[in-house]
């Protein structure tokens, strides 16, 4: 039977022992720092797949890799595109423009 | 022989999706290592010991002092929160590959260590228990640690090691051609008239890197591989077939051997010091010499982090001590070596120690070695 990844990557977490050092002062902070440090690795992990993608379009299209990256957006498409980096940018960050701000007391307590 | 970065069959097959993972971990190790940990001693004058003067009214003296004032530098613990995490990213990218292939890489590795042909062997215990302080630990986040052993025909300890060592090697600016092997037979060539060994002993081979350097590079040569892992052992027996040399492996303690008296004409040991205990390590080094014939070699090769230049620079490089389970990094590098030969039974004109270049690297790396030739 084959172990798909997500068994493998729970069999490896399972077989860790010891209790892990934190290093930064607050708990969840290093916990949210692991997570953007292992979307990094992920998001090179994806780069790495466009550009081969991108590669083998332009050895289809009989055209070096350079041509292909080399567009400039404009009219229509410009538009479309800087709505869509908008976009990004609002649900990437969300949460510096959610206006429900917690007050400081609340937030301790 | 290269050892590291090689082909051969008992490694996990590996996707272009899972190449492109370790690479980048190898990739946001090497700026960790090279951009952010070099700003550490500087942060410790900016951040840490004002930190710990404003709490305690006094500068930080002792190591646990200085220890306590480098937490209190975010700049420090931003870089420890982040070289954790690399580390653990380093099993995490080479650990799902193993897992996944590990029915075809059990059978490969049962095919070469039971073939007619085969040139080495296996010699594993039932009766040893490994070393708990060795055992018992996840040594630099290993999980399951070097003597985990799965059962029958378990291979993992050792395909995590070889695999994750690649990776936290380049990540650290060691070369793909470097060679702790290799240092030693310059060593060799250089200091000790080109000794040729005709029986050798590798003391804590681990996955057999460097036990199958030497059967490459003496061909001649009876190459005998000491470690504490079932699944560690049977590992590197299966991929020294698989390079086509013969090296034969035991399952057996460091401190207490079971090789006749003056066996072998050289005695090596790579990077063990500094995972053993202080008086597994002094035992460890009498069998060394107990072993070595007259007129032999024993050389034991390390980690260069001994000889830090203040006591800030001793704590900083005493990191992986608390956060990567090198429980003995520091009684390591601390530690009289010299007295330590001492009493293994070498006199002191007889012991030397050396700073060696590495074969290959871009970071300037270098390897620590203290030897000694037992009189004729």
């Amino acid at each position: 039977m084959t172990t798909t990844s997500a068994e493998a990557l729970t069999a490896l977490i399972l077989s860790a022992r010891g209790v892990r050092p934190q290093s930064l002062a607050n708990a969840e902070a290093e916990e949210v720092l692991n997570i953007a440090l292992a979307l990094l690795i992920e998001l090179s992990v994806s780069n790495d797949r466009i550009d081969r993608l991108e590669r083998m379009v332009a050895a289809l299209r009989d055209e070096p890799v350079s041509a292909l990256r080399d567009v400039r957006y404009d009219g229509e498409a410009a538009q479309e595109r800087q709505e869509a980096m908008e976009a990004l940018l609002a649900r990437v960050l969300r949460i510096m423009l959610d206006p429900r701000v917690q007050p400081p007391a609340a937030a301790a307590s | 022989m290269k050892v590291r970065d090689l082909q051969h069959a008992v490694l996990p097959e590996t996707s272009a999706e899972q190449r492109s993972r370790q690479e980048a971990v190898v990739a946001l190790r090497r700026l960790l290592n090279t951009r952010v940990r070099p700003r550490n001693v500087e942060a410790f004058a900016s951040e840490a010991q004002p930190a710990f003067i404003a709490a305690y009214g006094r500068a930080p003296q002792s190591p646990e002092e200085v220890q306590r004032a480098f937490l209190l530098s975010p700049s420090y613990r931003r870089w420890s929160a982040a070289n954790r995490a690399a580390q653990e990213m380093i099993w995490v990218s080479v650990g799902e590959p193993i897992y996944r292939d590990l029915d075809r890489m059990r059978a490969a590795a049962r095919a070469l260590v039971t073939a007619p042909d085969r040139k080495g062997s296996l010699n594993l215990d039932p009766d040893y228990d490994p070393s708990a302080e060795v055992a018992d630990v996840d040594i630099h986040l290993q999980p399951g640690g070097y003597a985990m052993d799965r059962g029958e025909d378990d291979v993992v300890a050792g395909a995590l090691y070889e695999c994750g060592g690649n990776v936290f090697s380049f990540g650290q600016g060691i070369g793909r051609a470097d060679s702790k092997a290799g240092v030693v037979i310059r060593l060799l060539d250089e200091r000790f008239g080109g000794l040729r060994p005709q029986r050798i002993l590798d003391i804590g081979c681990s996955a057999g890197a460097a036990s199958a350097a030497y059967a490459a590079h003496y061909p001649d040569a009876e190459v005998h591989a000491v470690d504490i892992g079932g699944a560690m052992l049977r590992y590197a027996h299966a991929r020294a077939e698989s390079l086509g040399v013969g090296v034969h492996f035991h399952q057996m303690d460091a401190s207490a051997m079971t090789f006749a008296d003056g066996s072998f004409d050289l005695v090596v040991s790579h990077n063990l010091m500094h995972e053993i205990g202080e008086a597994k390590r002094r035992a460890m080094m009498r069998e060394a010499r107990r072993l070595v014939r007259p007129g032999g070699v024993v050389i034991h090769q390390d980690v260069a982090i001994r000889d830090q230049p203040t006591i800030v620079h001793q704590v900083e490089r005493d990191w992986d001590t608390h956060f990567n389970g090198e429980v003995h990094w520091s009684t390591y590098a601390t530690a009289d070596l010299r007295a330590d030969m001492r009493a293994a039974g070498f006199a002191a004109d007889e012991i030397v120690e050396h700073d060696l270049a590495a074969v290959q690297g871009f970071a300037g790396n270098r390897w620590y070695a203290i030897s000694a030739r037992k009189p004729a």
